[in-house]
């Protein structure tokens, strides 16, 4: 479901078919948005932790915690 | 044209006839009333209100009843009285009242002890369900495993409640029985999120009007306090392939459950919803479209509304006379 998701401009999340809200942050967005191009975990930890010049096992935490969160709300298996 | 509503009830378990009525402000409304204390009776949303035989009491009780009231055009919203209506809807016909109701085949077809096999023709998914009439069978269905906790324990056509353990089961049981009778249906729970669909099929096998929505908040009952309109093409294929396989003719509702991929066919109500006016405020006016097919004027298909519109109940009072009440309950008309 996650390529059904719309992002507004205050980060609220929306899937049209379920009427299914949620609230999210920038990060969350921006790994939903690498998710939505394709991206598996590692290559969303690299780039994150390229990009933020970040420890990744720090970016790896917050990228599993995101997924979790996403597969309890079925919007990815 | 005066067109009778039933189901003036608007407490916390609403039904229909107000939400009906709103849609088709501007035309003489009369309401079917078969209790004093239902709210509507008060409300100036009907021109007259009647209090109405209870349908056990038989078609020539009803009858009667028609005869003193003269309506052009009734709309039934009550599961308990769409039997009689649509068993005897050419009687009513022959008296120059209008209806615009499905055939009996058509409606037995979506009992929920027959839903299971519909399903199988429309090539939807239906949980597992178990008609059952003694506590014995809920016990040896578990012992069996071919049901786990928690699972649901359903009327055949009121009440559902969701059990986690053999006694919640056994009151349940009971619970619905002793109101509705036999048999109960023990149905297996299937993951997911409720959406529904306001619908009017024309009787030739099409959909000419729907909207889809999602319950966001509920009373303990279970009835929708907020929604939101959604748009979800299979739940709208599901009414489509509905209303094909049985011609279905006049409002009805289709409960399901959806994990975003699978849609599960939970229950087809053969009438309005109480929400029916959602459907109205974002432009699909099913009321009003079925005033016109009842009088046989073509309708355009409409099933565009915008999706993300949200609807939120919320209580209000008025305050009558009383005399309005005693005059109700003794002349049986309002």
């Amino acid at each position: 479901m996650l390529n059904q998701l719309i992002i507004d401009e205050n980060n609220m999340g929306y899937i049209p078919s379920m009427g299914s809200s949620f609230q999210m942050n920038e990060t969350a967005k921006e790994i939903i948005s690498y998710l939505k191009n394709g991206d598996d975990k590692d290559t969303i930890i690299l780039k994150l932790a390229e990009k933020y010049n970040q420890n990744e096992n720090d970016i790896f935490i917050d990228v599993s915690d995101l997924l979790t969160k996403l597969r309890i709300y079925g919007l990815i298996k | 044209m005066k067109i009778a509503i039933s189901g003036l009830n608007a407490t916390d378990n609403p039904a229909p006839a107000l939400g009906v009525a709103k849609s088709l402000k501007g035309n003489e409304l009369v309401g079917f009333s078969y209790d004093v204390n239902e709210p509507a009776n008060y409300l100036d949303v009907f021109n007259k209100k009647y209090l109405m035989p209870f349908p056990t009491l038989g078609i020539e009780e009803l009858i009667d009843r028609l005869k003193q009231i003269k309506p052009d055009l009734i709309i039934p919203c009550l599961d308990a009285e769409l039997p009689l209506y649509i068993k005897y809807q050419d009687e009513f016909n022959k008296m120059g009242i209008k209806t615009f109701l499905p055939t009996l085949e058509s409606f037995e077809l979506r009992n929920k002890n027959k839903l299971a096999k519909l399903s199988d023709e429309l090539n939807l998914n239906y949980p597992k369900t178990y008609e059952i009439s003694s506590i014995k069978e809920i016990t040896d269905l578990i012992r069996e495993n071919k049901l786990e906790f928690p699972f649901m324990v359903k009327g055949n056509y009121y009440k559902a409640y969701k059990t986690t353990n053999i006694e919640e089961a056994i009151e349940h049981f009971y619970t619905i029985s002793n109101e509705w009778g036999f048999p109960i249906l023990l149905q297996k729970m299937v993951k997911g999120e409720e959406i529904n669909l306001v619908g009017l099929g024309d009787g030739e096998g099409n959909l000419v009007g729907a909207v889809s929505i999602k319950k966001l908040t509920t009373t303990s009952l279970g009835k929708i306090w907020s929604g939101i309109t959604i748009d979800n093409k299979k739940l709208l294929q599901t009414a489509k392939d509905f209303v094909k396989a049985t011609n279905w003719k006049g409002p009805f509702e289709l409960e399901c459950m959806s994990d975003g991929e699978v849609v599960n066919m939970i229950e087809i109500n053969p009438r309005f919803p109480a929400w029916v006016y959602f459907a109205t405020e974002v432009g699909v006016n099913l009321p009003q479209m079925l005033v016109k097919l009842a009088n046989g004027e073509k309708v355009e298909q409409n099933l565009d509304f915008e999706i993300g519109k949200m609807y939120v109940r919320f209580t209000d009072e008025v305050v009558v006379d009383f005399k309005e009440f005693i005059n109700l309950m003794s002349k049986k008309e309002l």
